[in-house]
C-alpha cells in the first residue's frame, strides 16, 4: 500500500504511540524477537487445492473480545454481561446472535496453517462474504477454506480462498465467502 | 454532536423500508484507530506491523496498520443500523481494501442505496459503502446487498 510507505527520517520507537515505561518497552521487545521465526511466504506456502479445517466454539466471551475492540456495543450480541455473566440474550433472532463478520475474522486463523510459522508480510486485500443464516451465541462451528487461485495482477501474488462456515452440531451453512491474500 | 442532538435522532427513521428510494444516504459511524485496540489479542497482536511502530517502520510502513477486517466491522455495523436483522440472512458484503489505515486515523463510514429490484414482496437492495480517513482518501469500498420486506 503506498500510502503506508515510510520515508521518514525520523527513528521510530516502541513508546511513540500509547505511553510505556522502560519495563513495558523491554517486554514487547521480548514478544517480537519471540515471534520470528523462519516461515515460508504465503504464496509458497499454498498449492491450489489445498483444503484447510477447524472448529471454533463461539463463546459469549470470544464474542464480546470481537465486539469491544471495533466499539460496536449492540445488545443482539450480548450473551455475557458484568455482573450476570452469561445470559441467553434477545436479539430479533431469540437470543443473542454473533456480530455478522465475526467469523469472517477468524478465517486467517484457519487459511493460514497454524501448525506453520505464520507468514508475515501477507495482506487481507478482499472479502466476498454471503451472510446466509443468523449464528447464535454459544454455537460450534466448523471453518473449512480451500485454495482456489493463486494469480498475479499488477506485479503483486494473490492467492484466493473459498470459505464454508457451518455448524458442527446441525450441520447449518452460515457463510459462504471468496476471499484474497496479497502474498509478498 | 451534541447531547441534544443525539436525542433529536429518531434511530427507528434509520431504518431502510421497501418504499427508501434510490440514492438514500447511510449515516455512518466513527472510530479512531486505536492502538491499543489494533493490537489486542483477538485482533492484531499475532502480527507487529499491527501495532508496533519499530517493526511496522522495519517493514517499509509508516506506521502500524489496522486490520483491513476492522474496517469490514465499522461498515457491518452501520449497515446493521440501518437494515437491522435483514444483515444477518441472505445478504452479501463484499469489500476492497484499497488503501492501508494507520494507527490514530479517524474512520468514517459510509453508504447510499444504488440499486433496488423487486423481490417478493418487498425488494433486493444493492448499497454502495466505504470507509474513508479524516482527510477524505477512502481506505476501504464495497457492495452490500440485503433483502428488505421480502
Amino acid at each position: 500500500m503506498s500510502d503506508a510507505t515510510a520515508g521518514a527520517a525520523r527513528t521510530p520507537r516502541t513508546d511513540d504511540l500509547r505511553p510505556m515505561t522502560s519495563v513495558q518497552i523491554a517486554q514487547e521487545r521480548a514478544f517480537i524477537t519471540s515471534l520470528e521465526e523462519e516461515c515460508q511466504t504465503y504464496w509458497d506456502m499454498v498449492e491450489i487445492g489445498d483444503e484447510l479445517s477447524r472448529v471454533l466454539d463461539l463463546t459469549p466471551e470470544l464474542v464480546i473480545l470481537y465486539a469491544d475492540a471495533v466499539e460496536d456495543f449492540n445488545p443482539w450480541y450480548e450473551g455475557w454481561k458484568m455482573n450476570t455473566w452469561r445470559i441467553e440474550g434477545s436479539s430479533p433472532f431469540g437470543g443473542a446472535i454473533v456480530p455478522p463478520l465475526l467469523v469472517s475474522h477468524f478465517v486467517l486463523s484457519v487459511q493460514f496453517d497454524h501448525t506453520k510459522p505464520f507468514a508475515i508480510g501477507s495482506i487481507h486485500t478482499y472479502h466476498d462474504t454471503e451472510l446466509i443464516e443468523p449464528i447464535p451465541v454459544g454455537s460450534r462451528v466448523r471453518i473449512t477454506t480451500k485454495a482456489i487461485d493463486k494469480y498475479i495482477k499488477r506485479e503483486r501474488r494473490y492467492v484466493r480462498h473459498e470459505v464454508l462456515v457451518t455448524d458442527e452440531d446441525n450441520g447449518t451453512l452460515y457463510v459462504r465467502e471468496i476471499r484474497d491474500i496479497l502474498s509478498l | 454532536m451534541t447531547a441534544r442532538e443525539t436525542q433529536a435522532l429518531n434511530l427507528d427513521e434509520l431504518r431502510i423500508t421497501k418504499d427508501t428510494p434510490v440514492g438514500f444516504e447511510l449515516i455512518g459511524v466513527k472510530k479512531k484507530a486505536l492502538i491499543q485496540l489494533m493490537g489486542s489479542r483477538l485482533w492484531g497482536r499475532f502480527n507487529p506491523n499491527h501495532w508496533d511502530p519499530v517493526y511496522a517502520a522495519e517493514t517499509g510502513l509508516h506506521a502500524p496498520i489496522q486490520t483491513g477486517e476492522m474496517s469490514t466491522a465499522y461498515i457491518a455495523e452501520m449497515c446493521v443500523n440501518h437494515v437491522g436483522a435483514a444483515f444477518f440472512r441472505n445478504a452479501r458484503m463484499e469489500c476492497k481494501y484499497i488503501a492501508s489505515i494507520l494507527a490514530n486515523d479517524i474512520i468514517t463510514t459510509g453508504g447510499v442505496v444504488s440499486a433496488k429490484e423487486p423481490k417478493g414482496d418487498g425488494y433486493r437492495f444493492t448499497l454502495d459503502v466505504w470507509a474513508d480517513d479524516e482527510h477524505g482518501q477512502r481506505k476501504t469500498v464495497g457492495t452490500v446487498e440485503v433483502d428488505i420486506d421480502v
